[in-house]
């Protein structure tokens, strides 16, 4: 609470300052907010930009888009110091790593930016608690990587009736939302069902081709296998195949965390049987809604959860569905 | 280095030195012998059952081993001449992309088969561009291979990411997917399609004159050049080739996985080179042949595929796979030294 008003306090200082400077913005001009994702090729990120775009025209605030193309803080950090040299009015971003963005991010807050962070987060992810250096963002907008897993595991869990072999295909070790996703997905198989056995994790460096072999690899080993849950694009793209190339399409069942075009039309020719979509333009959306409260004097929560849809064969040409489906 | 360009096999070689280089070429095979060995072996005592006698093994082993082959196979002409393409990871993204485009477009104007053609036609097209642009910066522009390379990895890269719009560009033409997932007498048509394109790449590096112009360049530029050997017109059709058998990949990864990515050979960049060199050729140029390729391609698609099978922790896939190329370098050094200079073939 106290660290929050010095922040403000300093924030509104430094705000001062800047309406000197600038004279238009003080005769109302609107405000500017900047979105750095965690890498801008990527239906996820795109979408989050679509929502975020859509909260801007309807709040009258301008929207700046700019991000690295690879999911890392090396490139992530140059794009983040060169938005913060613009001066926009309030800073979002999805940070690519939980320790390295956090200095850089400190001299965004320090200049007067406030920080929310979306998708990903800094430290631990639960800000203004005056606990650790890496606080001071206002709010942490994103969905529950963890509950996803969960979600993921009950479905598949369901499809299996409560019993068989199954493994997570997974990037790598070391990215906080897939491994969370596949964290929540081993626990919950664990936890809720004692019929399902869940083999090794296997790691395909977001090659589709590798994940495909090792599918194909694992479904030799165990011929009973009965379901595959991909972390990402990549990991249920080639496990999808592994599994048509293994010809037991339709027996395996596979779910795929996200939603873009590609897993849809995965669904619909029965390749990937559940995808868990996240709601990548209601993190935009509120995102640049909670910037815009914050600039104009309104207190925001320091944690936003956003949701999930399951997408199955049922409900994939529902039109009620066709927002959650990942597209610019 | 010979200057005689046209003859196949080096020349005027003692004969120890030939059974050292004859040595040399095969180790690639005696490494892939043992390791399918040392697999079965475990195989049979962990787990009672086998590892190679398996149809479903040695399909899916030979079907992984397709898009790092095809890769490394433009990416080999253009090692023995003693450059490097760094781009042809994002040439065959931007082909997969542009043949799901055409797949699609033209596919459900005209019907998938002319639609499956047009994508070959305009992806292999569009792709000619960056290896022809590669090749005149390397031959005429005199830039080095490495750099000239890189710059075109971010501009195919780019190129690939605008047109599919930043995201994966889904596929519906049947002929496209039976292509990446149909088999004919129960082996996959990827792999015929892979064998095919093999077989003319091995004819025309060993038994046609330009690839005779490919090892003498290799093995000396300037020497090629006096001997008559148009230097820049091979080098850039090297290029060519190699943006094409990245093409050619692509549009089957677009087949295979009904996707087309733009990231598609971004993973398959480094196993592709690591195929190149563990199958013996030199990155300085001079030595290397495409069956050597294959091989290495295997070695690494059995280490991959084998450890999984055999329940492996994941982690020491990239060790195994770093210390065999780091093995095949040394084994080349050495035989370097001994017979002290290159081997043709």
């Amino acid at each position: 609470m106290e660290r929050r008003s010095v922040l403000g306090g300093l924030g509104l200082g430094l705000a001062g300052a800047a309406s000197l400077a600038i004279p238009a913005r003080a005769a109302g001009k609107s405000f500017t907010v900047a979105l750095i994702p965690g890498l801008t090729t990527d239906a996820f990120y795109i979408t989050m930009h679509r929502g975020a775009a859509a909260a801007a025209k309807a709040l009258g605030v301008h929207l700046v888009f700019q991000g690295a193309p690879e999911f890392n803080p090396v490139q992530q950090v140059p794009v983040l110091d060169a938005v913060i040299a613009r001066k926009p009015d309030a800073l979002l971003i999805a940070p690519t790593d939980k320790v390295q963005l956090i200095k850089p991010l400190q001299a965004a807050a320090s200049a007067g930016i406030p920080v929310i962070t979306v998708d990903t987060y800094i430290g631990s992810g639960i800000y203004q608690t005056g606990s650790g250096d890496a606080d001071f963002p206002l709010s942490y907008i994103a969905s529950n990587n963890t509950l996803g897993g969960q979600m993921a595991a009950r479905a598949l869990a369901k499809e299996l009736g409560g019993k068989g072999k199954v493994y997570v295909s997974n990037i790598q070790p070391g990215v906080s939302t897939t491994d969370e996703r596949t964290a929540g997905f081993i626990d919950e198989m664990k936890k809720a069902f004692p019929g399902i056995t869940v083999l090794p994790t296997q790691f395909n460096d977001d090659d589709a081709n590798k994940a495909a072999s090792q599918a194909q690899s694992v479904l030799a080993r165990n011929p009973d296998l009965g379901g595959v849950f991909g972390a990402n694009l990549f990991s249920a793209m080639g496990a999808a195949n592994g599994i048509q190339q293994g010809g037991a399409a339709g027996k395996v069942k596979v779910v795929a965390f996200d939603a873009p075009q590609t897993i849809i039309g995965n669904i619909k020719s029965g390749l990937i049987d559940i995808a868990i979509a996240q709601h990548p333009a209601e993190i935009g959306w509120f995102g640049v809604a909670a910037a815009y409260a914050h600039l104009t004097g309104q207190s925001i929560p320091p944690a936003i959860a956003t949701g999930f849809t399951i997408i199955d064969k049922q409900n994939v040409d529902d039109p009620a569905t066709q927002k959650f489906v990942y597209s610019a | 280095m010979s200057v005689t360009a046209s003859t196949h096999a080096a020349p005027g070689n003692p004969r120890g030195r030939r059974t050292l280089a004859a040595l040399a070429a095969a180790r690639a095979w005696i490494f892939l012998i043992l390791l399918v060995v040392v697999f079965e072996i475990w195989s049979q005592i962990a787990y009672g059952t086998t590892f190679i006698f398996s149809s479903f093994n040695i399909r899916s082993i030979a079907v992984f081993a397709v898009a790092p082959v095809l890769l490394g196979l433009g990416q080999t002409l253009v090692i023995i001449s003693g450059g490097i393409d760094l781009s042809v990871g994002f040439t065959m993204g931007l082909a997969a992309v542009i043949a799901a485009h055409v797949a699609n477009g033209v596919g459900a104007a005209a019907g998938p088969g002319i639609g499956l053609l047009a994508a070959f036609v305009v992806a292999l097209g569009a792709t000619m561009v960056p290896g022809w642009i590669n090749g005149v910066l390397v031959a005429r522009l005199r830039v080095p291979p490495f750099i000239g390379t890189l710059g075109m990895y971010g501009v195919a890269r780019g190129a690939a990411y605008l047109f599919a719009d930043g995201t994966t560009v889904p596929v519906q033409n049947n002929w496209l997917t039976w292509l990446g997932n149909g088999r004919i007498l129960g082996i996959p048509a990827l792999v015929i399609i892979a064998v095919a394109v093999v077989a003319i790449f091995h004819y025309l590096l060993s038994e046609t004159l330009f690839g005779q112009y490919t090892y003498a360049i290799g093995g000396n530029r300037q020497a090629s050049s006096r001997a008559g050997v148009n230097v820049r017109r091979v080098t850039i059709i090297l290029y060519v080739l190699s943006a094409l058998t990245a093409g050619i990949d692509g549009i089957l990864y677009t087949g295979r996985f009904a996707a087309g990515a733009p990231q598609a050979g971004e993973p398959l960049l480094l196993d592709s080179i690591a195929a190149v060199v563990i199958g013996g050729a030199s990155l300085f140029g001079g030595s290397g042949t495409i069956i050597g390729t294959i091989i290495g391609a295997l070695i690494i698609a059995v280490i991959q595929y084998g450890l999984v099978f055999l329940n492996v922790e994941p982690f020491w896939q990239f060790i195994a796979v770093g210390l065999v190329i780091i093995i095949s370098v040394l084994v080349d050094q050495s035989q370097r030294r001994f017979s002290g200079g290159r081997q043709d073939e």
